[in-house]
């Protein structure tokens, strides 16, 4: 007869909310160059610092608030290989990785409900 | 909790089970040991790589981008690149800290192989298109060198013998060392079926390939034969132990396969997957191996069961009973992800 060897636990398994690759773990905090292109400079001026936090800070709240307005409007998006398609704005992933949407209007005929993927988009526009 | 039983002298192995990915698991690779531990990477058709912490099986993120299954994966030594292969005919190269996609390489067909130098300067890829091709990382607009030769598709392509040379495995049932300065080839290997995997131990320079029921291993220099083992399943991948006192093998039969590298006995066989083996490899101490199956799942399987290491812990008698601070528990070896 054997036993069975224990274990502390299971292997954690992914989440499902995000891509994962921790910013708070020890890793990504040693490892990572700060995103901030300035701050990568051995003498960073902390004034440049925080102007440069502050302009990525308007432009980030900026493109959201224009998701946000984005809502149940009618986008238009262009698309590598010259496709240009048509459809009603629902939401976006939190990677903003796709789009989903409603009514999409392609070639080929109305697709009722649909996912975009982000990286396939060059453009979209819409009437605010 | 399990009944309390005094401690017995044989261990079962209890794999570690990760779950994750929604398609087969067809390639896994790991880091060198890093200052952060050793890391695992999983090459799924479901398009979506996974890195994971290499002794516990914790998943540490997902390389999104690829628009097609994923075929091959690799980590640099450090664990600060991955590198992946896909059949959306790219390879990509990825930064393994933050998750980010580096960079993309365009090819003209399904891209199986991807191999980083030991400097991480360099990504060698071969796929469908029967090319290897070789990338110099630092100018990723330059066009990389190509070597053709194979005259069916590439599954498998390695660099060997410090970076000087490539080793590729084809479906044209070759596998051939070429010289990366010469591009040309130096020695074929050829055989009556096609060999189903390829692994280089550059300690030592050994080359283990699979095909059909066997395992086999060469001079990865000469490209002699050492020796041969017969498996009691087709075997899909096989993985030697890094002190060579052991070897790894899975195939068709969903089962994993340790056998004495000196005697060619085989120790021990465990079930476990609920498909077909299609990816074995030791961990860089050798402590673990771990398995990826068309079953979605990747197993970590310890080399000397019982023994306390990763999320294995070891009960001694003496342990049993007494009050723990830890809530350990046992599983049944069979556990669905």
């Amino acid at each position: 007869m054997t036993t069975p060897v224990s274990v502390l636990r299971l292997p954690r398994g992914p989440d499902p909310n995000s891509r994962g690759f921790d910013p708070s773990s020890p890793r990504f905090i040693a490892l990572c160059a700060a995103s901030i292109p300035t701050s990568a400079a051995s003498a960073a001026d902390p004034a440049r610092l925080q102007e440069e936090q502050r302009a990525r800070s308007v432009l980030r709240e900026s493109f959201l608030r224009c998701l946000l307005s984005m809502s149940n409007k009618r986008v238009q998006f262009h698309m590598y290989e010259k496709v240009k398609v048509e459809a009603t704005f629902g939401a976006s992933d939190i990677d903003v990785l796709n789009f989903q949407v409603s009514d999409l209007q392609t070639p080929i005929g109305v697709q009722k409900e649909a996912l975009i993927r982000c990286q396939d988009v060059i453009s979209y526009c819409f009437e605010v | 909790m399990s009944e309390l039983k005094t401690q017995k002298s044989h261990e079962k192995q209890t794999p570690l089970t990760c779950s994750g990915h929604t398609r087969p698991v067809v390639d896994l690779a790991f880091s060198g040991i890093t200052p952060y531990g050793y890391f695992l990477i999983s090459a799924c058709k479901d398009g979506k790589p996974m890195l994971r912490q290499g002794d516990t099986g914790d998943w540490i993120g997902t390389f999104l981008g690829h628009k097609g299954a994923v075929w091959g994966a690799t980590l640099n030594t450090d664990a600060t690149k991955a590198a992946t292969a896909a059949a959306d005919f790219t390879a990509k190269v990825w930064d393994a800290v933050s998750g980010d996609e580096v960079l993309t390489l365009a090819h003209k067909h399904i891209v199986k192989s991807v191999s980083f130098t030991q400097d991480s300067n360099c990504l060698l890829t071969g796929g469908n298109d029967k090319v290897l091709r070789i990338y110099d990382l630092s100018k990723p607009e330059a066009a990389p060198l190509e070597i053709p030769g194979h005259t069916s598709a590439i599954k498998k392509a390695l660099w060997c013998n410090g970076d000087q040379q490539i080793l590729s495995a084809a479906e044209d049932k070759t596998i051939r060392l070429w010289d990366r300065t010469s591009m040309e080839a130096v020695k074929t290997l050829s055989f009556d079926t096609s060999v189903s995997s390829m692994e280089y131990v550059a300690d030592g320079e050994i080359l283990v390939i699979t095909y059909g029921k066997t395992i086999a291993f060469y001079n990865a220099l000469s490209l002699d034969l050492i020796k041969t083992v017969e498996a009691p399943a087709s075997i899909n991948s096989a993985s030697l132990h890094p002190e060579k006192d052991f070897f790894v093998a899975g195939g068709d039969d969903f089962k994993l396969y340790k056998y004495d590298y000196s005697t060619k006995e085989e120790l021990e066989s465990y079930k476990g997957h609920f498909g077909p083996v299609h990816c074995v490899r030791f961990s860089p101490d050798g402590e673990l191996y771990a398995s990826g199956s068309e079953d979605g799942t990747l197993r970590l399987w310890q080399t000397a069961v019982g023994k306390t290491y990763g999320l294995w812990k070891c009960v001694l008698p003496e342990d049993l009973g007494a009050e723990n601070s830890e809530q350990l528990y046992t599983t049944a070896p069979e556990i669905k992800a």
